[in-house]
């Protein structure tokens, strides 16, 4: 497959591409010039913060101290990784399943739209407050305020890419005699995936945010929760380790969804 | 109607169908149209653009019910699309998402054919339209033409007995349209003048309705309002178009589509 080796290699010149790297070569000069004019209280070095992530990764004693339930980074990422995990599965079956059907129902349509719309419209941390009051203080306070937030965003797409999928498609498999089961699954869904995964990717990486701030707000772990005891400590260094480590983390996980969208609509026009 | 009549493939019977516009206004888009189509005819339907002749496709399609009136396909009113009747649409209905062997297939897929049939069957067809090297391409690597030639396989490979195609040259540059018109004559003619399967073909370029049909049907308005037989020979060739007769109903044709004047013809065809 002289097609695959091509892409792929034109995939790996892409992330060596010098000007890429060199945006973030300009970006730590610029940010190692600045803590020689700024006291490390106020700005850490490129190199403290990458040090102090690679020791707190797995070891972080301080951290009990101040009542997180465990003393490193790499449990605690866990945990918002696990809550970013569930909300975004659940969500984008609910989410998905809701736009399809409201494209091709108008009944469904008319019930749906008056609620994501307002839901799209308020901000969702908003509800944050509401949720702690059912929930508790807990895993299922952030996950429902994540899960509101895929729901919203996976809705407008499937909605959307459903709404815009030319007629012709369908008519020509009913023509065929496909029955509508077929017309689903064999129309309906892989039309649509490409745009739909497009949305998972803008959700997922609102949903890492999104979980961090509910952490913030009320929680015993998570990546939030260390942020906010390390903001109550005045520990800035800490702050923009565990920062950089829940950016890298969101942008591994959004480098593997790419990859997968690419291998799933390999039919529509080549990736970029 | 109670047993088949395989001579009259195709029945419209007082078939109406109109539509309501955005400004509540009803629009009559097809008005009393009855007519028998027999079994194998190549028939093309001509009329300027809103005569309602894409509509009428859509009905005996089962795509559109009709307002009143009844269709009956092999004697048997129909009632929504069938596995019986083959369309190919005016836009590009392959579906982008499957490779051309697999959307050649697909109409067999959903008969439930065994694979490796269907595979065999869809590659003939493949083959017939001179596409066999791009089987496994996707459809967005192919010209618009190359997709023209995929509909029409995918149909022939379907087995259907009635074959609708609504307008599917009208996008195409003379030599692609000229090649796949012949393309289809060939495949039409393929089983001898016995399995011929039963055409219905929409058109507003009146040379292509000359060169393809055995029967021309005009529809202005919503009515039809002739109904033409075209008797030269096949294979038809550029001199089968300036024969006397030819001549004589291209003039016709014109005149019904506000080209010409009704008088014109006469005099030339009697010269």
């Amino acid at each position: 497959m002289p097609d695959a080796l091509s892409s792929r290699l034109n995939a790996a010149l892409a992330t060596l591409d010098p000007l890429r790297v060199a945006g973030a070569v300009v970006f730590i000069a610029a940010w190692q010039l600045l803590t020689l004019l700024l006291p490390p209280i106020i700005l850490p070095t490129p190199l403290g913060v990458a040090k102090r992530l690679l020791s707190d990764f797995w070891s972080a004693p301080s951290l009990s101290y101040y009542g997180v339930e465990e003393a490193n980074l790499y449990a605690n990422l866990i945990y918002t990784a696990e809550n970013v995990a569930i909300a975004v599965v659940i969500g984008s079956v609910i989410g998905i399943m809701a736009g399809l059907l409201s494209a091709r129902f108008n009944l469904v349509r008319v019930v749906i739209d008056p609620i994501i719309m307002t839901a799209g419209t308020v901000p969702i941390l908003i509800a944050a407050p509401f949720l702690l009051i059912w929930f508790g203080v807990g895993r299922a306070s952030a996950v429902c305020l994540v899960m509101f937030y895929v729901i919203v965003i996976l809705y407008i797409f499937a909605q959307r890419a459903a709404t815009n999928l030319d007629p012709v498609y369908e008519d020509s498999a009913r023509t065929f005699g496909a029955t509508p089961r077929r017309m689903v699954w064999d129309i309906l869904v892989p039309a649509t995936v490409p745009e739909i995964l497009g949305g998972l990717r803008i959700a997922l990486a609102g949903a890492w945010g999104l979980e961090a701030i509910a952490e913030l707000l009320g929680s015993q772990s998570g990546i939030g929760k260390v942020l906010e005891v390390l903001a109550g400590a005045t520990d800035p260094q800490g702050i923009m380790a565990t920062l950089l480590l829940l950016g890298l983390t969101a942008m591994i996980v959004d480098a593997g969804a790419a990859f997968v969208v690419a291998r799933t609509a390999k039919w529509s026009a080549p990736a970029r | 109607m109670n047993a088949p009549n395989t001579s009259r493939m195709i029945e419209l019977v007082h078939v109406n169908r109109s539509f309501k516009r955005a400004d509540g206004q009803a629009v009559q888009a097809v008005e009393d149209v009855s007519v028998a189509i027999r079994e194998g005819e190549f028939v093309c339907l001509v009329g300027p653009s809103g005569c309602g002749k894409t509509t009428v496709l859509q009905m005996v399609a089962g795509l559109l019910p009709p307002t009143s009136g009844e269709i009956a396909v092999a004697g048997h009113e129909i009632a929504g699309p069938g596995r019986d009747r083959g369309m190919v649409f005016q836009k590009d209905s392959v579906f982008p998402w499957k490779r051309v062997i697999d959307n050649v297939e697909y109409g067999l897929k959903c008969r439930d054919v065994p694979a490796a049939q269907r595979r065999e069957i869809a590659q003939t067809y493949l083959e017939r339209v001179g596409l066999a090297h791009v089987a496994k391409a996707w459809p967005r690597e192919l010209s618009g033409g190359m997709l023209k030639r995929v509909a029409i396989a995918t149909v022939f490979a379907n087995g259907s007995q009635v074959l609708m195609l609504d307008e599917p040259f009208s996008a195409l540059d003379y030599v692609t349209r000229h090649q796949l018109q012949s393309v289809l004559l060939d495949l039409w003619e393929e089983g001898g003048s016995t399995a011929r399967r039963t055409v219905l073909f929409v058109t507003h370029d009146v040379d292509e309705a000359l060169a393809l049909a055995d029967r021309i049907l005009v529809f202005h308005s919503g009515r039809l309002i002739d109904d033409l037989a075209v008797t030269a020979t096949r294979p038809r060739t550029t001199d089968s178009l300036l024969m006397p007769e030819m001549v004589a109903i291209k003039h016709k044709l014109l005149a019904h589509l506000g080209l010409e004047k009704p008088t014109a013809p006469l005099k030339v065809a009697r010269s």
